[in-house]
């Protein structure tokens, strides 16, 4: 967004650089925040153990190094397949191509969950009662607007939790 | 307003990292178009899994090496444990030369430069050299005291362009 890519909505940056050489902001873009990756590290380790200052910056690196992986696989597959849209299949599928086989099952126990509580929003949109207040109704139609006036705006916007009573985008085979 | 939803529903399905934050990592990809939401959720989720995943086999591997301290070379051995991680991790790991990651791109070139003085000496020897023949001959005392060149006046004048050095001065 602050940076100016030759595509509109896209950021730059095929290769990975190395951390110190890039800008702060891109930085930002492209790691997930390092306070949520220590907390679920030290999740992991024995009470009394720490974490040392280049291992939280190795993790910082790796799991973006794990999104970019899995969604290139799922990209490619959406490809061949002329589909636009990335989809939940699409993930879980890659996944096992690239032999993270051992996520499917706890995603698929996450994903039932996911869609129950989209199950209840939608209710609540749709019936209108007490729990959805029309500013959220209202919220959920611009998003789903937007979604339809091009593929290119839609990769911009900030995901908001209006997002998640998009009917459009819920379609399952 | 959803995520009270979520919480009356006694679902925990809250999700660990910032869902813009993993959608802008996820559109770093050229070819990445758009991206359901279910599919933004299963890359959070499964990223969670990944990283517990491997701070579980790090910790294991300080562990073994009696540390307190997880560390990058710990996190360098439990990706080499594990293949897939391996396949894709691996090479973008920093080198074990480089744990501290000290960037030093520039290297030092030194060339040893010609010196050209011998040459320049005999160079300046010569040019003073070849001045003095001509001042001899011109003198006109000299030629008649020379028997070489009373005999043969054409030849001295060749003798001295060529070979200065045959020229007797006294």
């Amino acid at each position: 967004m602050s940076d100016a890519p030759p595509s509109p909505t896209h950021e730059s940056g095929g290769e990975q650089s190395p951390r110190g050489s890039s800008s702060g902001a891109r930085e930002q873009d492209r790691y997930l925040p390092i306070a949520n990756i220590s907390r679920i590290m030290k999740k992991a380790l024995p009470p009394n153990g720490k974490i040392a200052k280049d291992a939280k910056d190795t993790m910082q690196e790796c799991v973006s190094e794990f999104i970019s992986f899995i969604t290139s696989e799922a990209s490619e597959k959406c490809q061949k397949e002329k589909r636009k849209t990335i989809n939940g299949d699409d993930l879980l599928w890659a996944m096992a191509t690239l032999g993270f086989e051992d996520y499917i099952e706890p995603l698929k126990v996450y994903l039932a969950r996911y869609r129950e509580a989209e199950g209840d929003t939608k209710g609540s949109a749709r019936s209108g009662d007490g729990s959805a207040t029309p500013d959220q109704v209202g919220l959920a139609g611009q998003n789903s607007q937007l979604v339809h006036q091009g593929s290119l705006n839609y990769i911009g916007l900030q995901v908001q939790p209006q997002h998640l009573v998009m009917p459009s985008m819920q379609s399952h085979e | 307003m959803v995520m009270a939803d979520e919480e009356e529903n006694g679902v925990s399905i809250q999700l660990e990292f910032p869902k813009g934050r993993v959608k802008k990592i996820m559109a770093l990809d050229k070819d990445v178009k758009r991206v359901s939401s279910e599919a933004l959720f299963l890359v959070s989720r499964s990223t969670e899994l990944f990283l517990q995943f491997l701070a579980e086999k790090s910790a294991q591997v300080a562990i073994e090496k009696k540390r307190k301290t997880v560390n990058l070379e710990h996190i360098r051995v439990a990706v080499k444990r594990h293949q897939p991680t391996r396949d894709f991790l691996l090479d973008e790991l920093p080198p074990p030369s480089q744990a501290a990651k000290p960037d030093k791109p520039t290297q030092p070139a030194g060339r040893p430069k010609l010196d050209p003085a011998p040459r320049g000496t005999r160079c300046i020897d010569q040019f003073f050299r070849k001045p003095e023949p001509e001042n001899t001959a011109q003198a006109p005392g000299q030629p008649p005291e020379n028997p070489a060149q009373a005999q043969s006046p054409e030849n001295p004048d060749q003798d001295q362009a060529q070979s200065p050095v045959p020229v007797d001065e006294s």
